[in-house]
């Protein structure tokens, strides 16, 4: 035993343990995201608990986990839903007081637009303090009309009335200005026909408040009757109702085709009951303009930068002082940045371009305060160090004889770094690219104080002049994580959301710094059979 | 085909442009450090005059006040009469005159002429004037004559030389006309009270009125001290109930010359021999209306708690100064008291804490203040925060600021001074002298409490029982004062750092030696699954630490606890099952696959130490873990604690720690290890001995870049912590970091304040300390390059 220790060999086992300790913990930490994340949108069956004191609770059966100080006894978690009836979205039921479970065929579960999903069965439709009955197929018909009910209203809520409230707006701006000069005819004249302009738009705002109010009452008429499991009945409007589904009957293909609807769903949609439901588009739009405005920032700078440290300077000192600078600048903390960027840009760029552009409708902020493009500016600064050194291992990646071949025939330095190196590094300026997307991506701390949202009321670009907003707030998928997960008012039923939402920015950061290393894996090969 | 010169020309711009770019970079750290300092150095800038005017006024000034925007003054005279003045141009905009006081019977007021006043205005007769150790200016006219004065927000008292004190109010409504503000000055009087009945001058009041309850204390020319109280409630019908009573409390001060005790609400006599008497020279009390200071000329300060106004009694008697009390003040809040002597010092008091006196606290001075070189005649606090403003008999003016114990301003009245006051905004201060004059000061003191002792010493703050670090920034109350030292939060990002670095190093170092040194070469593809895991958003590690594992170990924390004896124990297993299995099945992997064939095992003790949980907790901790810790080690467990942090923040260190060192233990040249094995020495030998000393430059460079990234680490420590600026080493509760708070604070950071710019050096001392590191760091690694290259 002696003799083997001597040989080294358990300090090497110990060693190969670290190792096996962080794949363990990649690996753990991949896999727990993908089942978390994964599984929210399965439609699991409904369970019909009957409970030893003769109670009856319903729902999915979300988790089992052993109780706490008790040797071989579980809790079984249930998801009850009926948030507007019994209060809380979960409940914990021992395993021990379970006296029966079943599946009921019947059983139905509702997905509302507000309150969270409804689990029971269908009584009938409401009429007069009574119920009448309804198939199931009535029901999904009925559900189908209001789901076009509900498309035009949204059609008039966001588009029509929007459109005219932003239209508004910008009159009454315009009106300002004007006032504010000195009065003249010409200006009076002006001023009167914008607000003649401003009766016209007020009065088609008030007929399409009306005709929303008539296409409301249309919606809130129906009502369906739901018998709860404990015997209660409720009534649910059918307008708030997006789905119906009886999982219990549905083969593995049915909820498969209805798990990618909803995922579907999650990645197309707006969020829902303070982001807790619903989807997180604005959020996906918001982090991908935020990168490609950040993009357009830090590509120029950070190719300028390699190729000056690379071509130009010399082992000058000042070159060493660029280096320097790029090695602090990866090394600065992200919050410095922020700190910075609200400093800098927001305060003080965005305040100055306020007062002399925007001074109309100060003191309320223009580019005054957050906006995606100062947070995309910031997050191109904290980028930079990324683009410098994937360009620049770009770079050394051109051999010395094409350029000094380019050279001697005849090409100034910058026409052969321009046909010659750089046509040879873009890989590597597109490898640094990937890498500084991934990082802003990820980055929310900066974001923070430059101008993430929880709950961005319009995208960054839509349509109305000049379509891209600049100094829009947005949303971004890692604020939202922190968002829903830390600030939400309800945790627990936003958790799976999170899980899903974390999950998403997950792929994305892996899958571009996996085509990152794939690239500089490619440009690496490339290197070394071209330089031999 | 393109000139030959045009192509030069391009070439030129190119390399102009392109060196610009490069010029860039440094631009950007060089503009974020200028931007950040710019922003913390008026943290630590002066104060300063931007502005001074002089103008003359019509008597000998009792009172004066300023309005919130500085525009309008007004001077109380001691004839009686009231002028508002403006103070672009010293005009003269209103006067009034009090009645009851001058000659004139009803509360009169004239509008001057703003153009020209000098032929208006009535002269005054003044027959002498003397100055008594109070400053108040005492002139005997032919009626009454304003002997004293105190200032109750807007409430103005002023006691006479015949025993009565007047109550006035001022008020400057603003009114904004096309977006031109106006304000106009009003004065009205309250009442006319005779306060004592013996007629006697009035030498110092103090008075305080809330929500109808009125309390007013004055002493007289013969050292008697009366307490007047006023009550009026208004019932649900409308109707007026007023209760109202006085009574002369002097017993309690003379009374303990002899060392008798006292009972509480024991009618002081009113029988008292001249010479026994003590000469009051101050008087102080609090908003609240239960603490009454009163400095006396032998340097003694009672503290007499009238919080039961029918039966007060003396709580305490203290030797605040070696000679006379001069004037008395209390700090915004009124927790505080200004003691000025007449030596010229000037000292803060406060009542503090103490379990083992029945009255439960005790006078303690907190804070010393630069002394004045004459007695200290008036003590003014701001209005906005734990600023005052104190003046002298020789005329010098100071701005102090009580916490962080600096005089931020000394000015002087050009002739001897009769009164001052200090604008509401903290901005101005205005002094009246002898000769009639008013100065007015218009100053900038934006952040009088930060100074690096503030930022970075114990600092005694109200409220609390000795100098301690805080940081809270924020309160719910007016007078609450932000309590910023970096201290508690410097220790938290300490603290964070060290717990993950506890866990980070080892385990990214010897997977890194192991990765170079011994693992097979078709597993390599290890390495960049780990570097990928550098990429990881933090965000995602903090919500699964903060929302997964926080309460998972608070679940199975006795498992935590005997995981490692578990994990040695199946690395020992695996040990002796690797080395009893027949060299044939072992195959050609022999070596290099350890990491491979540990993770069952590891995964395995996991298994089994979860399991183990619940009976480990009765075997170790008697059932209950929290209650053992507590109990037995005096910890307390919090679910979002270090432990939680030192785990998530690990995670994000280890790949950055892991990627450098792996390179540099790569990158030892094979003649070494190859020689090193030649001779005999075994791998683990080679791997020890040789290459961690060589590769030991960029094992420390990367422990180094992993410190900078822990350091400056945001996003985990916010989501995996409590957020509790506490400071304690317990690796079970919270911290706050320097850079979690930089988030969590910043949206409660108006522009320009003081906390915004405390934030900006929080930032400015992360940028250093990363700067710091990867500076050393990269000098460190360039060094080994060198070293390699000779090699």
């Amino acid at each position: 035993m002696k003799k083997f220790f001597k040989t080294g060999s358990p300090y090497i086992w110990l060693t190969a343990c670290a190792l096996t300790v962080t794949l363990l913990m990649v690996g753990g930490l991949v896999a727990l995201i993908l089942i978390n994340g994964l599984g929210v949108f399965w439609p699991h069956a409904i369970t019909r608990l009957t409970l030893e004191n003769g109670s009856v609770v319903m729902g999915e059966i979300i988790d089992r986990e052993p109780i706490p100080r008790k040797e071989n006894e579980f809790r079984t978690k249930l998801k009850v839903g009926n948030r507007d009836v019994y209060g809380l979205d979960f409940m914990w039921v021992e395993n021990a007081d379970i006296a029966s479970r079943e599946y009921p065929l019947h059983a139905l579960a509702f997905e509302r637009r507000e309150w969270g999903n409804l689990y029971g069965y269908l009584k009938g439709l409401k009429a007069d303090g009574d119920s009448k009955p309804l198939t199931p197929e009535e029901l999904l018909h009925l559900v189908e009309e209001h789901h076009t009910l509900a498309e035009r209203i949204q059609h008039i809520e966001k588009k029509v009335i929007g459109d005219i409230s932003y239209r508004m707006e910008k009159y009454r701006i315009a009106m300002k200005r004007l006032t504010s000069k000195k009065p003249s005819i010409k200006i009076q004249e002006k001023i009167d026909a914008l607000q003649a302009k401003i009766k016209d738009l007020e009065k088609t705002y008030q007929e399409k408040e009306d005709m929303l109010a008539g296409l409301y009452t249309k919606a809130m008429k129906d009502e369906i009757v739901v018998l709860l499991a404990g015997g209660e009945e409720v009534s649910a409007h059918i307008f708030n109702i997006i789905r119906v589904y009886a999982p219990n009957t549905m083969g593995t293909l049915d909820k498969l085709g209805l798990y990618l609807k909803k995922f579907w769903e999650f990645l197309s949609e707006e969020p829902r009951e303070a982001n807790t439901e619903g989807g997180v588009f604005p959020a996906i739009f918001g982090t991908i303009m935020m990168v490609f405005l950040m993009s357009i920032a830090v590509v120029p700078l950070g190719v300028l930068t390699a190729v000056y440290l690379k071509e130009y300077a010399s082992n000058s000192l000042f070159a060493r002082i660029v280096r320097i600078s790029v090695s602090n600048l990866a090394g600065v903390p992200s919050i410095v940045f922020g700190i910075f960027g609200l400093g800098f840009f927001v305060y003080f760029v965005g305040g100055s371009i306020d007062t002399l552009f925007f001074s109309e409708t100060l003191p309320a902020p223009t580019f005054g305060t957050g906006g995606i493009i100062w947070a995309s500016l910031t997050l191109a600064l904290l980028t930079v160090p990324v683009v410098v050194v994937a360009t620049e291992e770009g770079l050394s990646s051109v051999p010395r004889s094409i350029q000094e071949g380019s050279l001697a025939l005849g090409a100034t330095k910058f026409e052969t770094l321009w046909k010659v190196v750089l046509p040879q590094a873009t890989p590597g300026i597109l490898t640094g690219v990937i890498l500084a997307i991934a990082r802003a991506a990820g980055e929310v701390a900066p974001l923070m104080l430059t101008g993430v949202v929880k709950l961005a009321p319009s995208l960054p670009i839509d349509q109305h002049f000049p379509y891209i907003h600049l100094e829009r707030k947005f949303m971004h998928l890692g604020f939202h994580i922190y968002d829903v997960g830390f600030q939400s008012p309800n945790v627990e039923a936003a958790m799976p959301m999170v899980y899903t939402t974390t999950l998403i920015l997950l792929l994305i950061v892996l899958i571009l710094n996996l085509t990152a290393i794939i690239i500089r894996n490619k440009l690496r090969k490339k290197y070394r059979t071209t330089s031999l | 085909m393109k000139s030959l010169k045009r192509r030069k020309f391009t070439d030129k711009t190119a390399r102009w442009v392109i060196t610009i770019g490069g010029v860039t970079t440094v631009f950007i750290v060089l503009a974020l450090l200028l931007f950040i300092l710019l922003e913390v150095y008026p943290l630590f800038k002066d104060a300063e005059v931007v502005k001074e005017n002089s103008y003359s006024v019509h008597g000998n000034v009792s009172a004066l006040g300023i309005d919130e925007y500085q525009e309008i003054a007004y001077a109380v005279y001691t004839n009686g009469s009231v002028e508002f003045i403006s103070l672009s141009n010293g005009n003269v905009l209103k006067k009034y005159e009090i009645a009851g006081l001058t000659d004139t019977v009803p509360t009169e007021q004239e509008d001057y002429p703003t153009d020209d006043r000098h032929t208006v205005l009535p002269v005054f007769l003044l027959e002498e004037r003397r100055n008594d150790d109070e400053g108040h200016i005492n002139t005997p006219l032919h009626h009454t004559t304003v002997t004293s004065s105190y200032k109750d927000n807007n409430r103005l008292i002023l006691g006479t030389d015949d025993g009565k004190i007047v109550t006035v109010s001022v008020a400057f409504t603003e009114t904004f006309n096309s977006e031109k503000r106006t304000i106009t000055p009003e004065i009205s009087k309250e009442e006319t009270q005779q306060i004592d009945e013996k007629g006697k001058e009035i030498k110092h009041i103090t008075s305080r009125k809330d929500e109808g309850i009125a309390t007013t204390v004055v002493s007289t020319a013969d050292d008697r001290l009366v307490l007047k109280y006023t009550e009026e409630i208004t019932t649900l019908f409308g109707t007026g109930e007023k209760t109202e009573f006085q009574k002369d409390i002097t017993g309690f001060i003379n009374q303990s010359r002899q060392n008798t005790i006292f009972e509480p609400g024991s009618p002081p006599s009113g029988t008292m021999k001249p010479e026994s008497r003590i000469e009051i020279t101050s008087l102080a009390l609090d908003q609240f209306m239960e603490n009454l200071f009163i400095g006396t000329v032998s340097g003694d300060l009672f503290h007499i708690n009238i919080r039961d106004k029918e039966s007060p009694f003396l709580q305490e008697k203290v030797k605040v100064s070696h000679t006379a009390i001069t004037a008395l003040g209390f700090i915004l809040g009124d927790t505080s008291l200004v003691v000025g002597s007449l030596d010229g010092r000037v000292n803060v008091w406060m009542q503090v804490r103490d379990k083992l006196l029945p009255s439960g606290t005790v006078l303690k001075k907190i804070h010393t203040l630069k002394p004045h070189s004459a007695p200290v005649m008036a003590i003014v606090p701001s209005k906005r925060d734990k600023s005052f403003v104190t003046m002298a008999s020789d005329g010098t003016i100071h701005l102090n600021h009580t916490t962080s114990e600096q005089t931020r301003l000394y000015l002087h009245s050009p002739s001897l001074p009769t009164a001052v006051a200090f604008s509401p905004r903290g901005n101005g201060i205005l002094a009246a002298d002898v000769s009639n004059n008013l100065t007015f000061w218009g100053i900038s003191n934006p952040h009088p409490e930060a100074t690096l002792k503030t930022l970075f010493g114990r600092v005694w703050y109200e409220g609390y029982e000795k100098p301690e670090f805080v940081w809270q920034s924020t309160g719910g109350t007016d007078d609450f004062e932000p309590k910023l030292s970096l201290v508690p939060l410097i220790f938290g990002t300490i603290k964070g750092t060290i717990y993950s670095m506890i866990i980070a190093v080892p385990i990214g170092i010897f997977a890194a030696l192991y990765t170079s040194q011994f693992l097979h070469k078709a597993i390599k593809i290890i390495k960049p699954t780990i570097e990928i895991m550098a990429a990881l958003p933090s965000v995602i590690l903090g919500f699964l630490a903060g929302l997964w594992l926080a309460p998972l170990i608070e679940k199975i924390f006795p498992a935590i606890v005997i995981m490692p004896l578990f994990v040695v124990l199946f690395i020992a297993l695996a040990l002796y099952l690797w080395r009893s299995l027949p060299s044939r099945i072992k195959g050609k992997y022999r070596y290099g696959i350890e990491a491979l064939i540990l993770i069952p095992f590891i995964i395995g003790a996991i298994y089994v130490s979860v399991h183990l949980s619940t009976i480990s907790e009765f075997i170790l901790f008697g059932g209950d873990y929290r209650e053992w810790l507590l109990h037995v080690l005096g910890l307390h467990y919090d679910q979002r604690n270090a432990l939680i942090v030192g785990f998530a923040m690990g995670f994000a260190v280890i790949p950055l720690i892991f990627t450098i060192s792996e390179d540099a233990m790569s990158n030892v040249p094979n003649s070494l290890t190859s020689a090193s094995l030649a001779l005999g020495a075994t791998p683990w030998q080679t791997a020890v001995r040789v290459v961690v000393p060589t590769a030991s430059p960029g094992i420390f460079s990367a422990t180094m870049i992993g410190f900078g990234r822990a350091v400056g680490e945001t996003m985990i420590v916010l989501m995996a912590t409590g957020n509790t600026p506490i400071m304690d080493w317990n690796l079970f509760n919270g911290f706050r970091a320097l850079s979690a708070n930089i988030a969590v604070e910043v949206p409660e950071a108006p522009i320009g304040g003081t906390l915004y710019r405390v934030l900006f050096l929080s930032a400015l001392l992360l940028f250093a300390i990363t700067f710091i590191v990867n500076t050393v760091s990269e000098i460190i690694r360039q060094r080994m390059r060198k070293k390699y290259s000779k090699l």
